[in-house]
């Protein structure tokens, strides 16, 4: 499913998010960068429709999200947060069950069927083994599937992750860079996030989108949007670009 | 679940019932056991009645004292749980009660204001719940402009009970002796069958309010995640939260306008409850209702058959309840929240 941002503005305080037009490619993994401040973040929850009212739309499929009710739109569309911390320590499989929320009536709770798609989700990220355990006993790498896997129990086309790589160390971080790719290539998933590590987001990524400030200043595939002009330009610090072995490394 | 658990929940399930049963037998009037089980069965039986020593009597003990107080205590009790737990989940903080949303002290003003000024002519159980659903309003109404709503609302909460904590001393300051006794009587709290008409709306309130929150148990997960998390899971925020409260505040203050104040109850039970059988609400809260109801029968039976005149049951929940859950949290080594 395509994702077409058009007229978007968010207003906090003084910070203002501005993307007039802008369009994710179906089945492709899209990676918004830029500095700390630039709005990554609240550009993903505007798009997932978690901040409340945004100006401007965000069309799936040319509807427009926001005239969804919420569980329609949770089916459409699934949200990864950063973190997740809660007062209750809930095993691994009611947590990931979670994600099913938009199938189960109100007044009703989880059918078969739903706990075989979250154990399926589970499965999928490779932490079926641990359905009966705690949320708390994982680790935060770990921790970081069982929310992508909660995210694919709502078996929704497009999926947004937040920064689903920050305190990983670099096999976590690879590997989590790998299911997201598979996501998209294997599961045919529109797949949104934003990174901090400008190498993993020119490797894995189809499409760049550079934010700065609230405003996109490029967007584009790696190879054709990628230079060492804009990347100062954005981050303020002269970079390099070297390339070795057919892959391109940001050096600072 | 590991099969521990599972006996747990047997045993939890069961409870209420013993307890029902049980506390049948237990009363300042002394009635052997084969003769209230006799008792029991006269309505269809009713030559079984003809060889007590005073059949109406009897009848009247087992059916218009004990059993009809034991529906109450069993009803209170599961209110209180089964609102403590849906509110514990809503707000995401196992440590929130009752009281924190002024329902409580509302619910004491308004039966203060009855009892001192008004007479007979507005009963407390109805002046109660119409201030504890004020003090919620109001709560609710203080705190919705907020940008950190559930800080806000707690804060809120805390400020409204100061509030009509200060106007409770004020009427017991010009409370008459008498009056000012009958007020302190229903503030402790008791199970004294008040009347079909004075609960005419308190005990259907209450069952609404426990079978709508048991089959929204599964919701109340949901809802213990982050409102972000919960928003972008599929959640009506607004309605769930909303029906929540509502049916929170409704089963409490019919609760407490009926019972008085009984404290514990909604922040012991479903602690319990979680360290038996983990946090998932889906146990929980059906659990909290089977649970709290047996433990307020016998903090009734303990109540009324301690001394030779019935004491406060609201004093024995807090009795029983501090000092257990005291033991209870420096036991328990495994982490249940």
């Amino acid at each position: 499913m395509s994702i077409r941002v058009q007229d978007l503005v968010y207003r906090y305080q003084d910070f203002e998010l501005r993307v007039p037009a802008l369009e994710f490619p179906s089945a492709a993994l899209t990676t918004i960068v830029g500095p700390n401040g630039a709005g990554k973040t609240t550009f993903l929850k505007c798009l997932s429709g978690i901040l409340p009212s945004p100006r401007g739309s965000v069309f799936v499929e040319g509807q427009d999200l926001a005239t969804l009710p919420e569980a329609a739109r949770a089916r459409r569309l699934a949200y990864v947060p950063q973190e997740h911390s809660s007062a209750f320590n809930y095993a691994i499989i009611d947590f990931v069950l979670m994600g099913r929320t938009a199938y189960v009536p109100l007044f009703s709770t989880p059918s078969d069927d739903d706990t075989a798609a979250a154990l399926e989700a589970l499965d999928y990220v490779g932490l079926a083994r641990y359905a009966g355990r705690a949320y708390s006993q994982l680790s935060s790498g770990e921790r970081r599937l069982v929310l992508i896997a909660r995210a694919l129990a709502q078996n929704s086309d497009i999926l947004v992750l937040d920064e689903p790589t920050t305190f990983l160390d670099p096999k976590h971080e690879t590997g989590l860079m790998e299911l997201v790719r598979k996501l998209a290539v294997e599961k045919k998933k529109t797949v949104l996030m934003t990174l901090h590590n400008l190498d993993m987001a020119v490797k894995y990524s189809d499409v760049l989108v550079f934010l700065k400030e609230g405003r996109v200043v490029s967007a584009g595939r790696p190879d054709e949007t990628l230079s060492e002009e804009l990347l100062e330009r954005v981050y303020d610090i002269p970079m390099c670009i070297l390339e070795h072995a057919g892959r391109k490394f940001i050096v600072k | 679940m590991t099969r521990k658990q599972r006996v747990l929940c047997g045993l939890i399930v069961v409870f209420p019932f013993a307890a029902f049963v049980v506390s049948l037998f237990i009363g300042s009037w002394h009635i052997p056991a084969k003769d209230i089980v006799k008792t029991l069965l006269s309505p269809v039986f009713p030559s079984l009645a003809s060889g007590f020593p005073d059949p109406e009597g009897y009848i009247n003990i087992v059916f218009s004292v004990r059993l009809p107080r034991l529906i109450l205590a069993m009803t209170v009790g599961a209110s209180l749980s089964v609102s403590g737990a849906a509110l514990q989940a809503l707000f995401k903080n196992p440590l929130v009660n009752e009281f924190i949303l002024g329902i409580s002290s509302g619910a004491a003003f308004g039966a203060s204001l009855s009892l001192v000024f008004l007479g007979a002519a507005f009963p407390p159980q109805v002046a109660a719940f119409a201030f504890a659903v004020v003090a919620v309003l109001l709560v609710l109404s203080i705190s919705r402009k907020s940008d950190s709503p559930i800080i806000s609302l707690l804060l809120t909460g805390v400020i409204t009970s100061a509030f009509f904590s200060a106007l409770l001393s004020l009427v017991e300051y010009f409370a008459s002796p008498y009056a000012l006794q009958a007020l302190f009587n229903w503030l402790m709290g008791n199970m004294t069958w008040p009347g079909w008409n004075e609960l005419a709306l308190a005990l259907p309130l209450m069952g609404i309010g426990i079978a709508v929150l048991i089959s929204m148990r599964w919701r109340l997960n949901v809802l213990s995640m982050s409102d972000e998390e919960a928003r972008a899971l599929g959640v009506n925020l607004r309605r769930d939260k909303l029906l929540v409260i509502v049916m929170a505040t409704l089963m409490t203050a019919a609760a407490t306008s009926v019972a008085g104040i009984i404290g514990w109850v909604g922040l012991l039970v479903p602690h319990l409850v979680r360290m038996m059988v983990g946090v998932d609400n889906r146990r929980v809260i059906p659990l909290s209702a089977a649970l709290g109801a047996g433990y307020l029968v016998l903090a009734d039976d303990l109540a009324r058959s301690l001394a030779s005149f019935e004491l406060p049951v609201g004093i024995f929940t807090s009795l029983i309840g501090i000092p257990f859950f005291i033991v209870l949290l420096r036991k328990s080594k495994k982490v249940w929240l």
